[in-house]
């Protein structure tokens, strides 16, 4: 972990960044109670004294890009999350270095060396395995000191719940842990993965995943070589404008590819190849899907972080996008559909999760049946689906024909029904007795006579408000749907 | 104005759930399309089919993601609307009967859904409503909303469709079954550019919804067709 200045603010002057949320703040400011991740209104209010930027990431991005080719040139997989922010894959490097630790030590002084004791020192350096315990070992981390993680679950164990809040994407369901007695994500791991998914859906397993020091790709799938994309460029892009058209179309590219294959990526290696000069590779990763906007993203930071710094002479002449990492969970994915919107939609279900219970938020899936209530197997959103009792291709004779009524009750509802010779003439609804305009039926509903189930009718009965199918059963009627 | 209720049963690829591209103008297709940050109010008497109408609104949004029905009674059936075009793996059904609870539940889903067909509960405050009327726009959410009560209070619906009464066709004093009603509706509100028009649905069961006319004009001095 990095932690980037803003050359156009004072080291004197108290200062505020952020956009919406609050990314960066001056020490003055922290002490006024002000945190990282706070609602920049709300810190507003509680350093009224600070002045405010707004937080230009790709100009991060490119102050970040030296600190990022200073531990390039000692391991070669670096991969970038954000300004600020890399992990590093270190099994070959720890043998050739001698150790985490040498390891560690050397990236450190490489830093002191390029950028000055003061602004090495600001490294802060976290081994762990894993990106997620390595993350928090190094904002554990001591300025000078990295952090060594060699029990990673016993680490993780001691950590408090706020650390699942930038992966589980919201506080409501750290709020419900804290309400519940769970402070530490060693408390989270003691409960059954089971009983989270039950109770919490998704949010539930990621917690429990990431508590578990279970935050690899759990299915990485192998990439077609044809899903890279590449773009050849006569004239070298050199101005600004011309490289993020370039880069943002290419994004396009790789990622209309991707949802083909009914993937999504989480991790990209972005290369661009210089007029005059070697070619640059930089990879980036991102623990949700990429999606076009935040892969845009990306790629116009590195490009501009190249370009602004001089990393490409004479321009660029080709541009290259690699996926890797690919989600399983965009497997379903149809052509038109939008990663971003199933991400969101999901974080939103989570919460009315979270609000009404698991067994309230639900999906159906069509199954066999000759009544409405039958020809829906639901099953809790989040949780695997339960198969189907009764086969829906099969075929049904008797069944109910379509249209559908709209509303159909969980269980039968008593009716009125006032009959005329077997005719249907009247049926109460709530107070008032409606006259029956037309009807079919009946159709006989043959039970399961060994199992001591009676025959039934049913009817579709026409009023002026309205048509309801109706089931008539030892004489009495009942309600079994309303086509609303 | 021409009566053109042929069945094209065009596969629209961004928004239109109701069939009939070529025929009908617009305008009317406008009205059974829920807009991004627009809330459409469907009100009625229950019966007068505007849960099958409201389903049917989802039906282009359950194409691109996850789609969400907002049910107060714990009725509404996935299989009407499987029927009317909305992907069975994309529809979530989310139950809610308490009143005090209600408003928090459809913000949470409002902060993150595309699409939403809410029914709406006796009781429901006005400033809740128009809160989330406003948060619909913010996050450019396509919502239809049913009030079980009275109708949605002033400026939170963009277009309001009422539902004038259903004909059905197919049963006959005990014969036949029900096949194919039609369902009269009155636009009214912003969205249809502050004159009320009425027109109808033909709901054909299996097949999706389609305007089939534009039977009346209320404005005098207005251009029909």
């Amino acid at each position: 972990m990095w932690s980037l200045t803003r050359p156009d603010a004072s080291s004197d002057d108290p200062v505020l960044i952020g956009d919406d949320r609050v990314t960066g703040a001056s020490e003055d400011v922290l002490a006024a109670g002000v945190s990282l991740g706070m609602a920049r209104r709300e810190a507003e209010a509680l350093a009224p004294f600070a002045t405010v930027l707004v937080r230009d990431v790709g100009d991060e991005a490119r102050r970040f890009e030296p600190v990022v080719e200073v531990i390039e040139d000692l391991v070669p997989r670096v991969e970038v999350v954000a300004p600020g922010l890399v992990f590093v894959l270190i099994a070959g490097a720890v043998n050739y270095y001698g150790g985490e630790e040498a390891l560690a030590g050397r990236v450190a002084r490489e830093l002191d060396g390029v950028f000055g004791h003061l602004r090495g020192g600001d490294a802060l350096l976290g081994i762990a395995d894993g990106p997620f315990a390595a993350r928090w070992a190094a904002a554990a981390a001591i300025v000078g000191e990295p952090q060594v993680i060699t029990d990673t679950i016993g680490f993780l164990s001691r950590l408090d719940l706020v650390t699942l809040r930038e992966s589980i994407g919201g506080e409501e369901l750290i709020d419900t842990f804290r309400w519940l007695g769970v402070s530490t994500l060693g408390d989270i791991v003691r409960l059954p993965r089971e009983a989270l998914a039950t109770r919490f859906g998704n949010q539930g397993v990621t917690a429990h995943r990431l508590a578990s020091g279970e935050d690899q790709f759990v299915n990485p799938r192998d990439v077609p070589a044809d899903l890279a994309v590449d773009a050849s460029f006569e004239d070298p892009l050199e101005s600004l404008d011309a490289v993020a058209f370039a880069g943002r179309a290419l994004a396009e590219r790789v990622l209309d590819g991707l949802r083909r294959a009914g993937v999504a990526p989480h991790r990209v290696t972005i290369m661009a190849e210089a007029a005059h000069g070697p070619p640059r590779e930089r990879v980036w990763r991102s623990a949700d899907p990429f999606t076009e906007r935040s892969l845009s993203d990306r790629v116009w930071w590195q490009l501009r972080a190249w370009v602004e710094a001089g990393g490409v002479p004479g321009g660029i002449v080709r541009l290259r996008i690699e996926p890797a990492d690919l989600s399983g969970e965009g497997r379903q994915l149809g052509l038109l559909q939008d990663e971003s919107s199933r991400i969101e939609t999901e974080r939103a279900l989570v919460r009315a999760q979270a609000l009404l219970g698991p067994e309230r938020v639900l999906r159906g899936k069509p199954q066999g049946g000759r009544m409405p209530q039958e020809r829906v197997a639901w099953s809790r959103w989040g949780e695997p689906e339960i198969p189907e009792e009764r086969d829906p291709e099969a075929p049904w004779p008797g069944a109910t024909p379509s249209p559908s009524p709209a509303l159909v009750p969980p269980r039968l509802q008593p009716l009125e029904v006032e009959w005329d010779g077997g005719m249907p003439t009247r049926i109460r609804l709530g107070t008032r007795w409606e006259p029956v305009l037309t009807w079919s039926g009946p159709w006989r509903l043959s039970g399961r006579w060994w199992a001591g189930e009676r025959d039934a009718d049913r009817y579709q009965l026409v009023t002026s408000v309205g048509a309801f199918l109706c089931v008539v059963a030892e004489g009495r009627a009942f309600l079994a749907g309303v086509y609303d | 104005m021409p009566d053109s209720g042929v069945s094209l049963g065009i596969e629209a690829i961004e928004g239109a759930t109701t069939a009939s591209l070529l025929d009908l103008n617009e305008r009317e297709e406008g009205y059974l399309k829920l807009q991004p940050g627009r809330v459409t109010e469907l009100v009625g008497v229950p019966g007068s089919g505007l849960t099958r109408l409201g389903l049917s609104l989802l039906a282009p949004h359950s194409r691109l993601a996850p789609v969400v029905a907002l049910d107060v009674r714990g009725w509404i059936s996935p299989e009407a609307a499987w029927e009317v075009g909305v992907i069975a793996e994309s529809l979530i059904v989310v139950r809610c009967d308490e009143l005090h609870i209600w408003p928090k539940v459809a913000a949470a889903l409002l902060e993150g859904v595309r699409a939403l067909y809410a029914e709406v509960p006796v009781g429901a405050r006005d400033q809740d409503l128009r809160r989330l009327a406003a948060l619909a726009r913010a996050r450019k959410a396509a919502v239809a909303m049913r009030p079980l009560g009275q109708g949605l209070p002033t400026g939170v619906a963009h277009l309001r469709l009422r539902g004038l009464g259903a004909t059905w066709e197919g049963a006959d004093q005990g014969h036949g079954r029900l096949k194919r009603r039609r369902l009269m509706l009155e636009a009214s509100g912003k969205g249809s550019a502050g004159v009320t028009r009425r027109f109808e649905v033909d709901d054909e069961g299996t097949d999706v919804m389609r305007v089939v006319s534009d039977v009346v004009v209320d404005q005098a001095g207005r251009v029909v067709g």
